[in-house]
């Protein structure tokens, strides 16, 4: 059966209303699930008159059941009523950045009550989102906040590269003094816990090193290899995660396109963003792990583009690809699983 | 498009050191020599090369023709690869280093250096050594590169040598601001100096072995989203900024710093000629995950050109017939190309 997926629009002043109108005329995207706009009615039609789309919108309560026999050609839309619909494209609405806020609660609403599998996001924008009366950086805190999760990590994915962080976006120095053994061993397990519970029967998992050569059994470096990285990997490994490391960095994301792993944990930003921005820009997709309750959010890997918003020129492969992962990693019935001991 | 005539060859041949004989050098070599008219777009055929090294070794991998003058080596290569002696104190074993033999290992690049020096060949390509074997055989530097750096003082007494690594692959050129130190280290002994010395050898070399009139250089943020006007770490604004703008009063087309995660795509990559990063793996992992087996490693700002394969020993599948030779083969060709490139540059 495949899954229902939801799709928060985001700010509809930007381009979030565009790329769906377009993912919904995608064959792609019907094949791979049951999509779910959480969003305003009157935004989608606005961008499906932009964008030539052929569907028709049926607006629903967010607890009205959803039917599996779905029409591809009824596009099925969420909508908490706060009629955005006819805000200006590329300008900083309060009123959107609060709705769009509303589109991610609602989405979490649904798929604690099991309604969603997961939830793709298009993109918000920070400024109308804090002058919406939201302050939150951007979506990964607000799913923390809205699950009550305090211990997640960035994992990005492309078709043939999925990395996951120790750390994101914090300067080097600190991202080293933040990387500790329980940090590795909490990433490695959320690694693991992602992707056995979407039906990966033991992921390979290999973590690289924080130095050069991976240090090079101390010839470059402080031991941090040693000190920071070998217990958490050892702990997992007692536990029957299949996990390896630490590995060079200029060698173990070849090795894991060639299919040698699953997954790379990478130990700062630039490590795990450069080489899957360097296969895929456009193929790159951001995914939150670990939230509470095992909720996957993945999302485009671009920003509002008010600039554009409103054109019809902009490209949805994004969407379509964070769409494919939502699928990919939305936990599957009889998958959940237990490592050889519990943690 | 230009239309493009086949190059002519660098104006004297190459020279290849022997390396570890122990390691995969010899397999690759032998490999590299028996694919010597097969041209690659834009390359011609390899350039002719003479390697320094131990006759009965060689011979045991193709058939060799022993030079008295390496000046013969272009006339023989096709028939032979062309040898220099420089014989081993005892017979190699595969994949076990010997450091008795570490004072051919040693006298091999010596000699490349000095027949460089002197004009008898072009360039030098350097096959792997290991640093253990020969530090047992009272071999003192740090490593291949410090050692050339030391000979280029002995041969040219008045050409500045600071050995600047750069690696390179049809489709990236990259150089490390700092190479194999603690990432720690390497972000706290970052300086506006050390980035300027090493963007102004890059360029300065780009123009004259890559043909390059003005040379576009991209430099890295150090940190996350180039420090994100300081909100992730502050070396950003206050080392790497500055040089860029003394760089660019100088006349450089220097950029940066910019986020290194979007750096290294296709489309960002027809932006800049080479991308300097700050720390080793900021641009090893962009090469190698780009091109893993065709990369080069080129040593700038000596007085010579030298490249080598990006790759080591390997003892562990030395003579398994195993070892791609696809780096020498790049390497080989490069050095060609810069050795003709400042031939008729004249600089």
């Amino acid at each position: 059966m495949k899954p229902f997926i939801g799709i928060t629009m985001g700010d509809v002043c930007g381009v979030g209303p565009e790329i769906i109108a377009k993912s919904l005329m995608d064959g792609a995207v019907h094949a791979l699930c049951h999509p779910v706009v959480i969003g305003d009615t009157g935004a989608l039609e606005r961008a499906r008159d932009l964008v030539g789309a052929p569907f028709t919108v049926r607006t629903l309560a967010s607890d009205a059941p959803l039917d599996d026999a779905a029409d591809p050609r009824v596009a099925l839309c969420v909508d908490p009523g706060l009629s955005v619909g006819a805000l200006p494209y590329g300008e900083v609405r309060p009123e959107a950045g609060h709705a769009a806020y509303e589109f991610i609660r609602i989405a979490v609403d649904m798929a604690q009550s099991g309604q969603i599998s997961a939830i793709a996001t298009a993109p918000l924008n920070k400024e109308a989102l804090h002058a919406g009366g939201h302050l939150f950086p951007g979506h990964t805190e607000i799913l923390a906040d809205l699950t009550g999760t305090t211990d997640y990590s960035m994992m990005l994915a492309t078709p043939k590269l999925k990395v996951i962080h120790l750390t994101t976006h914090v300067g080097m120095l600190e991202a080293v003094r933040r990387i500790t053994p329980e940090r590795t061993h909490r990433v490695i397990r959320l690694a693991w816990e992602v992707l056995t519970r979407s039906g990966m029967a033991s992921p390979r998992i290999a973590v690289c090193g924080i130095n050069p050569h991976a240090g090079e059994h101390g010839l470059f470096g402080e031991g941090e290899e040693e000190l920071k990285l070998a217990p958490g990997i050892a702990k997992a490994k007692a536990e029957g995660i299949d996990v390896s490391g630490p590995w060079p960095g200029d060698t173990v994301f070849f090795r894991a396109m060639r299919g040698d792993f699953d997954v790379v944990v990478a130990c700062y930003h630039d490590q795990g963003h450069i080489p899957v921005k360097l296969m895929s820009i456009d193929e790159g997709v951001n995914i939150t792990v670990g939230l509470n309750g095992g909720l996957i959010r993945t999302s485009v890997d671009h920003g509002t583009a008010f600039d554009i918003a409103g054109k019809n020129i902009v490209r949805h492969e994004s969407l379509i690809a964070a769409i494919r992962f939502a699928t990919e990693l939305a936990p599957k019935e009889g998958a959940t699983k237990r490592p050889r001991t519990s943690p | 498009m230009t239309i493009s005539r086949p190059p002519a060859p660098p104006p004297t041949p190459l020279v290849v050191t022997m390396g570890d004989p122990a390691g995969v050098g010899g397999e690759i070599l032998a490999k590299v020599w028996r694919r010597r008219e097969e041209g690659r777009p834009g390359d011609g055929p390899i350039p002719p090369f003479f390697v320094v090294g131990d006759p009965d070794w060689l011979s045991s991998l193709c058939p060799i023709h022993l030079l008295d003058d390496p000046t013969q080596a272009p006339s023989v290569f096709s028939r032979a690869l062309p040898v220099l002696p420089e014989r081993l104190a005892n017979p190699v074993r595969l994949g076990q280093g010997d450091p008795e033999n570490g004072a051919a290992i040693i006298r091999s690049i010596e000699r490349a250096v000095a027949l460089t020096a002197a004009g008898v060949a072009s360039g030098v390509v350097t096959l792997p050594i290991n640093k253990h074997v020969l530090q047992s055989a009272g071999f003192a530097h740090p490593g291949h590169t410090e050692f050339l750096g030391e000979l280029a003082a002995r041969h040219w007494a008045d050409a500045p040598h600071e050995p600047v690594m750069m690696l390179a692959c049809p489709r990236l050129r990259v150089v490390p601001v700092t190479v194999h130190m603690a990432l720690r280290r390497a972000v706290e002994t970052l300086s506006i100096d050390r980035i300027l010395t090493v963007a102004r050898i890059t360029e300065a070399a780009l123009r004259r072995d890559f043909g390059l009139a003005a040379p576009r250089l991209a430099l890295a943020g150090l940190n996350p989203h180039a420090g994100e006007e300081g909100r992730m770490g502050s070396e950003d604004a206050t080392l790497i900024a500055p040089a860029v703008a003394t760089l660019r009063d100088e006349g450089i087309d220097a950029r940066g710093p910019l986020p290194a995660d979007t750096l290294f795509h296709a489309e960002a990559r027809e932006r800049y000629d080479v991308a300097l990063g700050m720390y080793h793996d900021q641009v090893l992992i962009p090469i190698k995950t780009l091109d893993f087996h065709g990369g080069v490693n080129v040593t700038l700002g000596l007085p010579f050109i030298r490249t080598s394969p990006d790759h080591g020993t390997a003892f562990d599948i030395a003579g398994r017939g195993m070892a791609r030779e696809d780096s020498l083969l790049a390497s080989l060709h490069l050095a060609g190309s810069m050795a003709r490139t400042r031939a008729e540059s004249g600089i």
